[in-house]
Formats: structure tokens, C-alpha cells, sequence
């Protein structure tokens, strides 16, 4: 009688606990585990990048970013934000490159165009045609849409940072609070030391029209904010997971296997252990790097590889 | 073999081990839900403060501070709620004292605009004083950072005015407009001319000369950033004169009492900020000290008699920011101006060059460390701090 009372003590304590990271379990296997890429891996990738990193040896993730309002079929969405992160869990040494949205680069699925727009393709395309171009080998890769970001920051009670220089916008999209897409409203992100919410972080990593850099500017404010972030993700637990969880709904996938808990666990550890600034290093290809030119009709980016490359081969193998 | 029987004792046993087992699951799914970071933590509001018997309290004279866009008084260590929060996206922002301290200029920003007000410190008697506000969206304007100047009879602001050559430049400028009764914004001479899109001039101080101290923005090509320099310009229109340089990417100036010193944010284009002070002699900037590292530190305020800074900087990683308390030395008689080796950072530009050595240099006082004033509050760190005594 002890035993079956033992016995059914210890299997409703898991049955509650189960419970408890149901949600999780089922994002695990709905959003995460996705395919890595529709294609091989480029041939010049990375010589002995590991398809699928152990916590010591160093890999590539791509984080892709989308609106993802109305304008879009279900599904179809260009990505606004990609940046490559190189981690290096034995030197603790983190490199963050922006790839210029308007890049204009051949595509994975054949054609050319800006590399934004491949994402119309799939998650695989994009990740694809990024090995392609750069020459590299991407691990793993993360998606999130605009309304995961936004409650993904305020789940996280908000980021505070030193936001560089008043981001001021007559026509910024106001898509998340109209049924039309294309509406639009003023923003000012004042400059200075300050706490923002979700929507304002999204504001303030969202705008590019009254930036004199345009969408270089917009992408170091990206990796500043996606900075911050990290910094408040040290405090999380494994309590937190179904939390996070709900605040994306599907708003984000990822390759990453997130069932398997051991592999999350010494991420995060590894994310905690970089704290000093001088182990990040911030990269966005401005020019000389790129370029511009007006192709079919279209403002695009050209890449100069014969400075992006080695600038690759330097810092992400 | 003869079955166990049921015996009321046994099903009262089986009934308490199904209800310790239902218990015993509920309680691991709350002991796990107990278990969350606090990452969004509450932020109190600054009326249910303790703060009576704190350093608060004997801070002198009158604060005004914002939380949740409403303006708080801050008087003896306690707040009180001034102006509360209009509702939906409108907030008060960045009050400002006019020089005789019996009324304020408050900013009230809604969904798409700003406009100045003129309250007496009670939040009572508003005077409209801009009116921005426009049906269409990209005909609204933006008014912020008011600021009187010393003899109360020009109200300094920055402000966007429209570029009909591109609508996607918008930049703020400083400008100013008489604030005797009757006089209206289409009085306003615009002070500064900004650089395109980079967010433009912005934190007026007009000072008692004439000219006026503000922050502008530039890019800078060495780092590839939008990064801010406080300037100074002396008279409406002229082309201004940096006062620090643009690798050290400082904004928010405040000036002393005396006129003699200026703190300022430094960030140098990274993401901690200092709180540092240099000596002013109206033209060009010393050395600067700094005072506070480390921190994202905000919006330094003097006191009125020049003893301290008041700033704001978050508490630990919950975010929120706090009142600060930073003691400043007392300046130096003519070695203010002389570097100290670990304290000071001396990149200011146009600061003249000493045709003499200063002698004798005097040790500086050791700095006291900031003193943590609130916690658990939650103070907007884009508004600026008034305090008059």
C-alpha cells in the first residue's frame, strides 16, 4: 500500500509538472526542429563545420526576421532583418553580421534579386542562398515574425539601452493597429540611456526612412536591441519556457532542436558567460563592402565579395 | 483466494491517497510556476513609496520627475502626482522650470505630435503654447526639450519643421519664440540648422550671454554611426562650434547654477553611458571628470545650490530606473581645467590652450559613490528632471 502511495505521489508530481511544459513540448515539435536548408551545403562552406554543433566547436546561426501583416500570404514574408552570429563557446567570442535586406545576390531557387525576397521561397531558400553567397556553412537558423518580437521584449519586462540618435519617422508602417496594412504614422524614438517596451523596441529597430544610413542604420540598431536582449535573457529558466512559448504562438520557428533540453541548457549557460562587450564583435556591410545601383527599375545593394568574402572566411570559419 | 474486502476505512485510505496524489500533481505544476523569473517586474508608483526617512528626503528644494507619463513633485521625499497621465498613447514629458520658479513648461506628447504647456507648479492655469496637432498624419510636428531662457523671456525648443525637398527628413531644430502673453509659434526663429537624417539638434540651454548650448547630431565617418556633440552657438542662425568631440558622442547638458560647470551623458557611441563634468568658461569646455560609470545613466540635473547631480540609471537588470544622488566637488579655483590622470578624459575641443602652466594644481576630493535615492520605481529616462529650490 506505501509503495502504490509512493509510486503515485512521484507519477503525479511528473504528471503535473508535464502539464506544466506541455506547451512547450508541443512548440518543440510544432516550430523547432525545422529543416536546416533545401539544399547541400555550398561547396567552399567552412571545411569541418559540424551539421549539428557540440557545445565546444564553433557554429554559424542565421536570425531572420519578417513582417508578417497582411500584406503577405499566410506564410510569405519577406525577411526585413537577416544577421549571421558566429559562436565560439571555447574562446566565448560572438560575431554578428547584417546582410543588407536589399542585397541584390542570385537566389538558391534560381534567378536573381534582392535576398530578402527569396524568403517567399521558404525558410530553406534563405538559409540556402546565404550559404551560397557568403561561402559559409549555416548550422542553424531562427525565424521570428514582428508580434513575437514585440511580445517576446515585453515577456522579457522590456530592454534598456542607449538608443544612438533621435529615430524620427513621418511614415512609419502602422500595420499592427489597422486592418490596413499600408497605413502608416509618426514615430520619434528619443535619443539616450532609456527602457523600452516591445512596441517601441520595434519602432526604433523598424525605421529606416529617416536614417541617413538607411538600412545599415537600421541594422546596427537591430543587433543593439537583439543585444540587450540577450542581456535580459541571462535571467531566464527553464520555469520561464512556457511562457515564451505563448508569447510566440507562430510567430517564430527555428532549426534548433528545442526538445532537446541538455543542448538549450548550455546555450543559455554559454550566453551567460559573455558578458564583457569586447566579446562581441558588431559587423554591418556598409560601403565599401556594398555598394548601390537601381536594377529593374529597383534601389538595391550590390555586394563587393571581393571584400565580403574574406571578410567571411575570416570570421566565420 | 477471497477478494479484499471494502471496508469504509480502506476507501476513506484510497479516497486520501487520490486526493494527496491530485494535491501532490497541482503542486509541482504551481511550485513550477512559482519558479519563473520575475523578468517584467511591477514597478511601484512613486505615491506608494517609502521614502520618508531615506537620503530622498533631504534632498532641498523641488523635483519634478515623470513615471508612466504622469508628472510627479518630488518635495521632502515624498511624490506627489502633478499632472496625471492624459490616457491612451498621451504622456507629460520633460517639465522644465521657468527661471523664477512659480510655473513650468511641461511637454504633452500624444499619438502623432507634441505641444509645450505652461502650468503654474501645481499643474494648475495650462497655457497652450504650440499647437501641432494635424488631421494628416505627416503634417503633425514634434515639439521637445523646452527650456526658458535665464531672463524668462524666450522659450527655447526643439522642433521639426517640414523639408519640402525630401518628407522622409525629418530632423528636429532649435528654436525659440517669445513667451510674453499673446506671442505664438509663428513668432519662432529657428536657431539651428540640422544635419539630415540623423535625428537633428535637440537640448537647448539657452544661456545668459545670448547663445545657446544644445546637442546636434552628425555622422561620422571613422565609426559609421550617428553620433551627438554638444554645441554651441551664438546667436540664431550662426553656424555653432563643438564643445566635445564626436568620438565621445555626448548629449544631455546641464548647466551649473554658477554657469562655471556642464555635465553631460557621454556614451561614446556604446551602450553604457557616463556622467561626467567639465568647467565652462562660455566659449569652450575643460577637461572633462567623470563622475558616474558603468551605468546607463540619464538626464543629470543639478541642484540648486551645485553640490549634486540628480540622474537617472536603472536598478540591477529588472530596468527600471531609479533616482540617483551623485555629490560633486567642489571646483577647483584655476586647476579645474588641469587633468587628473584617472578621472578625467580630455578630448574637448576648442579649449584653450593654457599659455601658462597652472600652478599650484590641487589634489582633487576623491568622488563619493552615487547614491541610490528610489527603488522599485519606474522614471521615464527621455524626460528630463526639473529642480528649483
Amino acid at each position: 500500500m506505501l509503495a502504490l502511495f509512493v509510486v503515485g505521489l512521484i507519477t503525479s508530481g511528473l504528471a503535473g509538472a508535464a502539464a506544466y511544459f506541455l506547451p512547450v513540448v508541443v512548440a518543440a515539435y510544432a516550430q523547432t526542429g525545422q529543416p536546416r536548408a533545401s539544399t547541400p551545403a555550398p561547396e567552399h562552406a567552412s571545411p569541418g563545420a559540424p551539421p549539428a554543433p557540440a557545445g565546444g566547436s564553433a557554429f554559424t546561426v542565421l536570425l531572420m526576421g519578417s513582417d508578417d501583416d497582411t500584406k503577405f500570404a499566410q506564410g510569405v514574408y519577406l525577411t526585413q532583418s537577416m544577421i549571421l552570429i558566429r559562436i565560439n563557446p571555447a574562446t566565448r567570442h560572438v560575431t554578428m553580421l547584417s546582410i543588407p535586406r536589399d542585397l541584390y545576390v542570385p537566389w538558391s531557387t534560381g534567378g536573381h534579386g534582392k535576398i530578402d525576397e527569396v524568403h517567399q521561397y521558404g525558410d530553406a531558400a534563405s538559409v540556402a542562398t546565404v550559404e551560397r553567397n557568403f561561402n559559409i556553412h549555416v548550422d542553424e537558423w531562427a525565424w521570428v515574425g514582428l508580434k513575437g518580437l514585440v511580445k517576446l521584449i515585453d515577456l522579457m519586462g522590456g530592454v534598456d539601452l542607449t538608443t544612438g540618435n533621435p529615430v524620427l519617422d513621418d511614415f512609419y508602417p502602422a500595420d499592427l493597429e489597422s486592418t490596413n496594412p499600408y497605413s502608416y504614422k509618426r514615430v520619434a524614438v528619443l535619443p539616450g540611456p532609456q527602457h523600452l517596451d516591445g512596441i517601441h523596441a520595434l519602432e526604433y529597430v523598424r525605421s529606416r526612412h529617416g536614417d541617413i544610413q538607411e538600412d545599415f542604420g537600421r541594422s546596427q540598431r537591430q543587433q543593439q536591441v537583439l543585444l540587450a536582449l540577450r542581456t535580459k535573457a541571462k535571467n531566464v529558466n527553464a520555469a520561464d519556457l512556457p511562457g515564451i512559448v505563448a508569447s510566440f504562438h507562430d510567430e517564430f520557428k527555428t532549426s534548433f532542436n528545442l526538445s532537446d533540453f541538455g543542448r538549450l541548457r548550455s546555450l543559455i549557460s554559454l550566453a551567460s558567460q559573455i558578458s564583457d562587450p569586447s566579446q562581441i564583435e558588431q559587423i554591418v556591410l556598409v560601403p565599401p563592402y556594398t555598394g548601390s545601383d537601381v536594377i529593374n527599375g529597383a534601389d538595391v545593394v550590390t555586394p563587393n565579395w571581393s571584400l565580403i568574402r574574406p571578410l567571411i572566411q575570416q570570421k566565420f570559419t | 483466494m477471497t477478494r479484499p474486502r471494502w471496508t469504509a476505512g480502506r476507501a476513506a485510505a484510497v479516497l486520501l491517497m487520490a486526493i494527496v496524489w491530485i494535491v501532490s500533481g497541482i503542486a509541482a505544476y504551481l511550485y513550477l510556476g512559482a519558479h519563473r523569473t520575475t523578468l517584467a517586474t511591477e514597478a511601484k508608483k512613486p505615491t506608494e513609496a517609502k521614502l520618508a526617512q531615506g537620503p530622498i528626503s533631504r534632498l532641498p528644494g523641488t523635483l519634478y520627475l515623470v513615471q508612466g507619463g504622469t508628472l510627479y513633485r518630488l518635495q521632502r521625499g515624498s511624490f506627489s502626482p502633478v499632472l496625471k497621465a492624459p490616457g491612451g498613447a498621451s504622456v507629460w514629458t520633460q517639465p522644465v522650470f521657468t527661471p523664477n520658479g512659480q510655473s513650468l513648461v511641461v511637454v504633452r506628447r500624444d499619438y502623432a505630435s507634441s505641444d509645450l504647456y505652461l502650468f503654474d507648479t501645481s499643474g494648475r492655469s495650462p497655457t497652450l503654447l504650440t499647437h501641432n496637432a494635424s488631421r494628416t498624419v505627416e503634417a503633425n510636428h514634434w515639439a521637445f526639450y523646452p527650456r526658458l531662457s535665464p531672463d524668462g523671456a524666450s522659450l527655447f525648443f526643439s522642433y521639426d519643421r517640414k523639408d519640402p525637398g525630401n518628407v522622409y527628413n525629418v530632423v528636429l531644430s532649435v528654436y525659440s519664440m517669445p513667451m510674453s502673453p499673446g506671442s505664438s509659434f509663428s513668432q519662432a526663429k529657428k536657431w539651428t540648422v540640422p544635419a539630415s537624417f540623423t535625428g537633428g539638434d535637440i537640448q537647448p540651454i539657452p544661456l545668459p550671454s545670448g547663445g545657446v548650448i544644445y546637442t546636434k547630431y552628425s555622422f561620422d565617418n571613422k565609426t559609421n554611426k550617428i553620433l551627438s556633440q554638444i554645441y554651441l552657438t551664438p546667436r540664431a542662425g550662426a553656424p555653432g562650434k563643438a564643445l566635445t568631440a564626436i568620438e565621445d558622442s555626448c548629449l544631455q547638458p546641464a548647466l551649473s547654477p554658477d554657469g562655471q560647470r556642464l555635465a553631460m551623458i557621454c556614451t561614446g557611441g556604446k551602450q553604457f553611458a557616463t556622467l561626467e563634468i567639465a568647467h565652462f568658461d562660455g566659449s569652450s569646455l575643460g577637461p572633462a571628470q567623470v563622475l558616474v560609470s558603468g551605468q546607463l545613466a540619464a538626464q543629470p540635473a543639478w541642484s540648486p545650490d551645485g553640490s549634486g547631480l540628480v540622474y537617472l540609471a536603472p536598478q540591477g537588470l529588472g530596468g527600471h530606473f531609479q533616482l540617483w544622488l551623485q555629490p560633486v566637488p567642489a571646483p577647483a579655483p584655476t586647476a579645474s581645467t588641469a587633468p587628473t590622470p584617472n578621472s578625467t578624459r580630455g578630448s574637448q575641443v576648442g579649449r584653450p590652450t593654457p599659455t601658462a602652466p597652472p600652478t599650484p594644481t590641487p589634489t582633487p576630493s576623491p568622488l563619493t559613490q552615487p547614491i541610490q535615492l528610489t527603488s522599485g520605481l519606474d522614471f521615464e529616462a527621455t524626460s528630463t528632471i526639473a529642480w528649483h529650490a
